[in-house]
């Protein structure tokens, strides 16, 4: 055997285990994403979604604090602990609740609110129903963290699948035609050639689907070292400071005055004190931009929950964006409908190149046995 | 030698830069943006459409025996 037979032998091998030990979990992860894809359409056809009532354009806000006021009266017993607005659902805000500050992050009551009249509109329920379970198993496989961090691994072993692919496409593809497809031979050579052309026209999406994929199964890592590194540098000067007590400052001066700072921006969540994202002495409100990417790159600024200052502002670091870029890049919920169809199309190719890549395997096994017993068979007829 | 690799090749990488340029170009913008971000990725697509249910002898300089 010389070095480039044993190379591609070797690229062979790696390409059989990655594949065969991540194939299963990546159909799994390619069938729960379908639906996944129209998380967004499903859940508004399923009436599960707020919607603001049509009102003359212009039609004035009320502040923040008076908004707030609803979200209370919704459940009197919880305590504010995130408020959000959405791109894509003009005219509403969304108060996240729970029965305490502490509470384990799954925990959540959703106020939907019109932001003109103070109008409850909606409770949504995210964690509950047919799309809940399907991005469970899509996210973590109702497994927490674990699940998720084994799922970035076999996402890793999918990465590693396509490399070695791409290494064993040039040696089988060396005499042929670009999309040759053979299909009056065998079944297996039929499915051999479409199992090349498939997986090497979709690489590029396959690869970067799957390696956000993996990046995303790190959110928690990236919250927890954003926490110890930049927001504590942030809230630093307030290590000693005395516990929060009484009534903390208006929620739209905080909006007003990171506003002030970054006018081109609109804001995006805010966290009350005490949450994960920010200290227990400060509103952190975070601000977005307007183009696909920079609505993304959120950048929070710390608003003393007393005083109402602006302590600081900044921009995330490196790896926390990474993070938010992987999302749309991984969901394909930028560019309108025709890319969730096209997303659609590309996810339903990787499908079949999972199950042809998985019928190769059986098949090429089938074909091994068989030669070993033929094989077998002549020995013991002609006994050398 | 060199002249096989880029026989071999030069379609996946095309396809790949379209798709890469698909992807990114609908993160930069709006309207246009995605309007070519559509067109740079239905290439990839319409080319497994084409060569998997019209299967055949592909495409290329050199004729297949």
């Amino acid at each position: 055997m010389d070095v480039s037979k044993k190379t591609v032998r070797a690229w062979f091998e790696v390409h059989k285990w990655t594949s065969l030990i991540c194939t299963l979990f990546l159909l799994m992860l390619c069938i729960t994403g379908l639906p996944l894809i129209f998380y967004e359409e499903i859940n508004h056809l399923a009436g599960n979604e707020a919607e603001a009532p049509e009102m003359p354009l212009g039609t004035p806000r009320m502040k923040i604090d008076d908004l707030l006021v609803s979200a209370r009266k919704t459940y009197p017993d919880n305590v504010i602990r995130y408020v959000y607005w959405e791109e894509d659902h003009p005219n509403i805000v969304t108060v996240s609740m729970a029965d305490s500050i502490d509470a384990p992050p799954t925990v959540a009551n959703l106020v939907a609110i019109d932001e003109r009249t103070g109008a409850v509109l909606k409770q949504p329920k995210f964690d509950e129903g047919f799309m809940y379970a399907v991005y469970k198993l899509h996210v973590d496989m109702f497994a927490g963290i674990i699940g998720k961090l084994f799922l970035g691994l076999m996402g890793l072993l999918f990465v590693v699948a396509i490399i070695s692919g791409i290494m064993l496409y040039s040696p089988i593809m060396r005499k042929f035609n670009f999309g040759m497809v053979r299909t009056e031979k065998s079944s297996r050579l039929k499915w051999l050639d479409m199992h090349n052309m498939l997986g090497v026209v979709t690489l590029a999406w396959a690869l970067v689907v799957g390696f956000t994929g993996v990046i995303n199964t790190t959110s928690e890592i990236v919250l927890g070292l954003w926490q110890v590194g930049q927001l504590s540098e942030m809230v630093a000067p307030y290590k000693d400071a005395a516990p929060l007590e009484g009534d903390l400052s208006p929620l739209e001066d905080a909006i007003e005055v990171t506003q002030a700072k970054e006018p081109e921006m609109h804001v995006s969540i805010v966290a009350y004190p005490g949450t994960m994202f920010t200290s227990k002495h400060h509103y952190a409100v975070f601000v977005r931009g307007n183009t696909p990417m920079t609505s993304r790159l959120i950048k929070p600024a710390l608003i003393d929950a007393k005083s109402g200052a602006l302590t600081d502002m900044r921009t995330m670091p490196w790896f926390v964006n990474a993070l938010f870029l992987s999302q749309p890049l991984h969901f394909g919920d930028y560019g309108g409908m025709p890319l969730k169809v096209l997303w659609t199309l590309f996810d339903i190719v990787t499908i079949i190149v999972l199950i042809s890549g998985l019928y190769l395997w059986f098949a090429r096994r089938k074909a091994q046995l068989a030669r070993i017993e033929e094989l077998e068979e002549r020995e013991i007829a002609v006994p050398a | 030698m060199q002249n096989n690799f880029i026989r071999v090749w030069k379609y996946p990488v095309l396809l790949a830069a379209l798709t890469v340029f698909g992807l990114l170009a609908a993160l930069a913008g709006t309207g246009i943006w995605h309007l070519l971000s559509w067109l740079a990725l239905a290439v990839p697509v319409a080319s497994c459409i084409r060569f998997g249910f019209f299967p055949g002898r592909g495409i290329g300089v050199k004729k297949t025996t």
